[in-house]
């Protein structure tokens, strides 16, 4: 698992961390039971903060994705795959949304920002955020 | 019911390494400390940004015991640093921008010279950090680079395995190598035993790395302090589009700052903001903390 950060994003790195680590399951990158590298491992080689690689994984925890055996690290649990195939249904409907956005003739960023704008409307309009949003 | 369940912000004082209240500092009329007031939570990392002159050094200072409180109080491990010098000190590691170093002595004469100050200094672990820093026991300080000189610096700061690793601007200067040999250093005394980093810097970047919790001085005053994550949360920089352009800035309650023109505006709040029909949000993104440092720091001008 190879994990890029950005620190200078106003996207808090222990986020950051969650996301790759649930990109590297959704690509396959990580299955079920295996274990992910120490947060001192992570902190070293990315050089930031190991409480920020710790809380990254109690909120893993938290979500179900991983599980936390005292002193041997951290797991992906088998339930996760589950949630990993709907992520796969999910992909066909984003893809054969943008098959039919092709006929519009829209750059990726127009897209990119008409999907942002969307989701930004979503949260502004009082909808209820949900936790895996 | 509500108050046990409500977690505190930070842990209470017995459980903090430094807690100021009410600290203050006048140089003639200008206050370089105001009413400052903070918690350092053991086994943080605490980063203090400001731009220079904001009162950084002078507050490190109070925290050394170098400087007694005009006004409030500063205790370090619970203790006055200014009546209990010795007890505080000894469980300090300190670095500071330049670090005065022996300019006649050897590496390997300053390392020794260094551990007889410290009872609990752990020579295995010197050595370590000589090596890993790629330190050269013959070699005279004085013919040592700025980097080579920091990492010395922090050597002798670490290498007593201190409580509280205090470090003042510990990378101004230097290359992005040596940065991040220090940063490095830093991490691993974290990882490794949970002790207590404070390092003030003017490097964003850094502070986003590495800290956990920041406060943030602006001439003399204390206008942000609490986990860098939550700040991060909290503030998001919004772009407006109006359906009809807008010759002066619009008022928008719970903005910090509004910056355009014409029918597109962005905005930095700290609060979810109410639009009305003729305003429609068509960007919503997570404020970086250079950002939000503008955004406090022109605010608490404009209050001032």
């Amino acid at each position: 698992m190879i994990l890029h950060l950005n620190p200078a994003s106003g996207v808090p790195l222990y986020l950051q961390l969650i996301e790759q680590v649930k990109h590297a399951i959704e690509s396959g990158v990580l299955s079920a039971g295996e274990q992910l590298p120490s947060v001192r491992q992570i902190a070293e080689e990315l050089l930031i903060n190991p409480n920020t690689v710790a809380r990254a994984y109690r909120e893993l925890e938290h979500e179900g994705i991983v599980e936390l055996k005292h002193g041997s690290g951290a797991y992906i649990r088998e339930s996760v795959v589950e949630r990993t195939n709907s992520m796969q249904k999910a992909r066909t409907v984003v893809r054969s949304s943008l098959d039919r956005l092709d006929t519009f003739d829209l750059s990726e960023d127009e897209i990119r920002r008409l999907v942002e704008s969307e989701l930004a409307l979503r949260r502004t309009s009082g909808q209820k955020r949900k936790k895996h949003a | 019911m509500r108050d046990t369940a409500t977690p505190l912000p930070f842990p209470a004082p017995e459980q903090s390494v430094i807690a100021t209240s009410n600290l203050t500092r006048r140089f003639g009329s200008k206050a370089a400390l105001d009413d400052v007031s903070f918690t350092v939570p053991r086994g943080s990392v605490f980063g203090l940004v400001g731009e220079n002159g904001a009162g950084k050094s002078t507050l490190i200072k109070h925290l050394l015991g170098l400087w007694r409180a005009q006004a409030g109080t500063v205790r370090v491990f619970g203790l006055d640093p200014v009546s209990e010098p010795v007890s505080v000190l000894g469980r300090i590691g300190y670095l500071s921008e330049q670090p005065d170093l022996p300019e006649w002595m050897t590496v390997g004469e300053f390392i020794r010279y260094t551990q007889a100050f410290y009872p609990r200094w752990d020579a295995q672990y010197a050595e370590e950090l000589r090596l890993q820093f790629g330190l050269d026991l013959d070699k005279r300080i004085r013919v040592l680079s700025k980097g080579q000189r920091a990492k010395l610096g922090l050597l002798g700061a670490q290498a007593h395995r201190p409580e509280l690793l205090l470090l003042d601007e510990p990378s101004s200067g230097l290359d992005p190598i040596v940065r991040n040999d220090i940063l490095a250093a830093v991490i691993r005394t974290v990882a490794d035993e949970g002790r207590t980093v404070f390092f003030s810097s003017h490097l964003l970047e850094e502070i986003e790395r590495v800290a956990d919790h920041i406060a943030m001085l602006h001439q003399g005053k204390l206008v942000l302090c609490a986990q860098l994550d939550e700040i991060k949360l909290q503030y998001r920089r919004i772009v407006l589009h109006f359906d009809t352009p807008q010759i002066q800035p619009p008022a928008v309650p719970g903005a910090l700052t509004v910056n355009g023109s014409g029918r597109e505006w962005s905005i930095l709040c700290n609060q979810p903001i109410k639009t009305n029909f003729l305003t429609r949000v068509i960007d919503d993104q997570p404020a970086s903390l250079g950002d939000i440092f503008v955004g406090i720091a022109g605010g608490a001008h404009s209050h001032a």
